[in-house]
């Protein structure tokens, strides 16, 4: 037994370059179980939400003024949880199994990799939640005509808002993701996201300050909300205004871990 | 080529590792030894980039770790602690790290099978034995056909076939003319192994040496002699031109000499016609010589010792 069979490719070609980080984390998403778990489950949480909203709603059920996008789509609230575990899970997720030991020996400069895993969840979450949302508008839809919440894909905001929707709970699972590489910790950066992302807005919301409640539009939850809506929301950022803050939050959580990568032992 | 310049690491104001320095050649196995909690693993990571150390520093090839572009051609690790996700399978850990450097999958295939792998390639690394986590690991530190091995504790937990087939190995990946750096606690396991000894204790440098002066230096080799002359033998032997020659009586009729081989001892007796009812060579025990040197350094020590 020796070491030195013919190698079947000369040393000399291999070297890290960045699409080759991308393809490895490519790879490492695709050949784990909890990916496929949490992805089918958020897309099951949609469409069943939805089908669920469709078959129960009356014009006079007391929902006529709620935006047939977020009636539709009202699924994504306990699909995105799932999106950002899954987030929690790429990055967090290394740090409890030591994978990330090996993952940071291969590509010793650190960022690449952080860099890689943002960019394959925030692509592969964006294209499964917006088909999945437009499966689940369209099916909606089917129990929705004859109602008041009757609408096309060719209505004003409607393509828009369901883009939108996707966009939103992606977003949501980059600032996850970022909360995992940061903390290190599945149920630490699980208590961060459940209690800083989606609880305290709700509480400072309660708060009875003008200036806190506008704040509060542009925290994650609520700006991703106001993306996912086709007629604009009173009392809710505009959709230019949401993007452009959650994209800040995401771009936020990602450079604190970053830095951190830099300095932190593995 | 693995060079260290008084590395030193701190954690919080404990000082696990402080001021060391040597340099590990291509070509032979070179043992880094030492008691637990010596501050092996901290070394081995901090070569690696994993852990940042407080001073000093370590090149591979001329560069830090970090800084070479292939970083798996140059450096193939095997780490102390498990470095794998547990629900992934033994192919597609490697894969995942083979992409990164653009490493096909026939070189994949083939530590797999250098590692005896093949068979289990597509299971889930979950429901592996310790020896098969292990040969996984050695696995993935060979992918990138590096110049460089650096294994912590590649035995442990390995059966008599799963050491003799890494000491095989090492030895192999020697002679190839590579870089090959095993830390152990083991004495009995590296000097079966290495050529070379880096002996740490403490964090601290004890001995940067080669197994046999090693040896030498614990007390070296002596010979037991028996003789019922043995006041005559003694004043026969030879001891001016070797004036490090010592001889003690370890009995009345019992004589250990050092400084002087069993066959001059001999010569001497069968010229002079004194009876030798044994004559036998020692050497210090390895495991001795590692103890000696490594008693004032023991982190955690045994109440009995
Ligand atoms: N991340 C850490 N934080 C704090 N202390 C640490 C850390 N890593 C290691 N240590 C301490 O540093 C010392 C050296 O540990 P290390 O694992 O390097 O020893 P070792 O020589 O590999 O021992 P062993 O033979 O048991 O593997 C130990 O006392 C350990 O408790
Ligand atoms: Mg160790």
């Amino acid at each position: 037994m020796s070491a030195t069979t013919p190698v079947p490719a000369p040393t000399a070609a291999y070297r890290i370059t960045p699409a080759r980080v991308l393809r490895s984390e490519w790879h490492k998403l695709w050949t784990v179980r909890s990916t496929w778990i949490t992805l089918v489950t958020s897309a099951a949480f949609l469409l069943g939400v939805g089908i669920l909203m469709g078959a129960t709603y009356t014009s006079d059920g007391g929902d006529s003024d709620v935006d047939t996008v977020v009636l539709s789509l009202y699924g994504s609230q306990l699909g995105g949880v799932c999106l950002a575990v899954l987030g929690i899970l790429v990055t967090a997720g290394e740090y409890a199994t030591g994978m990330i030991r090996a993952s940071m020996t291969a590509v010793p400069r650190r960022l690449p990799v952080l860099g890689a895993k943002a960019a394959v969840f925030t692509a592969v979450v964006f294209a499964v939640s917006f088909v999945t949302a437009l499966i689940t508008f369209l099916t909606a839809q089917i129990f929705f005509s004859g109602t008041d919440q009757a609408a096309s894909l060719t209505d004003d905001g409607v393509l828009a808002a369901i883009a939108g929707n996707a966009t939103g709970v992606t977003l949501l699972g980059v600032i996850a993701l970022g909360l995992g590489a940061a903390l290190r910790s599945v149920p630490g950066a699980v208590g961060a996201f459940i209690g800083g992302v989606m609880v305290l807005p709700e509480i400072l919301g309660m708060l009875p300050y003008e200036a806190v409640e506008t704040a509060v539009r542009y925290f994650p939850t609520q700006a991703a909300g106001a993306l996912g809506s086709a007629d604009p929301m009173p009392g809710a950022a505009t959709p230019g205004a949401a993007l452009f803050a959650l994209f800040l939050w995401a771009a936020a959580t990602l450079a604190v871990p970053a830095l951190l990568l830099k300095r932190r032992d593995v | 080529m693995i060079r260290a310049e008084e590395l030193t690491k701190r954690y919080g104001d404990r000082t696990v590792v402080q001021d060391l320095s040597f340099t590990v050649r291509p070509g032979t196995v070179t043992g880094f030894l030492g008691p637990n909690g010596a501050g092996k693993s901290t070394t081995l990571r901090m070569l690696l980039g994993l852990d940042a150390p407080t001073r000093g520093h370590s090149t591979v090839a001329g560069r830090a770790y970090a800084t070479h572009p292939a970083p798996l051609t140059q450096v193939g690790a095997l780490l102390e602690a498990r470095s794998l996700h547990p629900g992934r399978s033994a192919f597609h850990h490697l894969m995942a790290l083979a992409h990164t450097h653009g490493i096909p999958r026939a070189r994949v295939e083939h530590v797999l099978g250098l590692t005896g792998l093949t068979d289990v390639a597509g299971r889930r690394v979950k429901g592996f034995s310790l020896g098969m986590g292990q040969r996984l690991g050695i696995a993935a530190a060979l992918l990138g056909d590096p110049a460089t091995v650096v294994l912590d504790e590649p035995v442990n937990g390995l059966d008599p076939d799963g050491v003799l087939w890494i000491r095989t190995l090492l030895k192999s990946l020697a002679a190839e003319g590579r870089t090959v750096l095993v830390s152990s606690h083991l004495m009995s396991e590296m000097a079966l192994t290495a050529d070379h000894l880096i002996v740490i204790g403490k964090g601290r440098l004890l001995a940067d040496t080669t197994v046999s002066a090693l040896v030498r230096e614990a007390g070296g080799a002596s010979v037991r002699v028996v003789t019922p002359e043995a006041d005559r033998l003694r004043a026969l032997l030879p001891t001016s031109p070797h004036p490090d020659a010592q001889i003690t009586a370890e009995g009345p009729d019992t004589l250990r000499v050092t400084g002087l081989d069993a066959a001059a001892i001999g010569h001497t007796a069968a010229a002079h016609g004194v009876p030798l009812h044994e004559l036998t060579p020692q050497t210090a025990s390895l495991e001795q010589a590692f103890m000696d040197l490594t008693h004032d350094s023991l982190e955690y020590q045994g109440a009995a010792a």
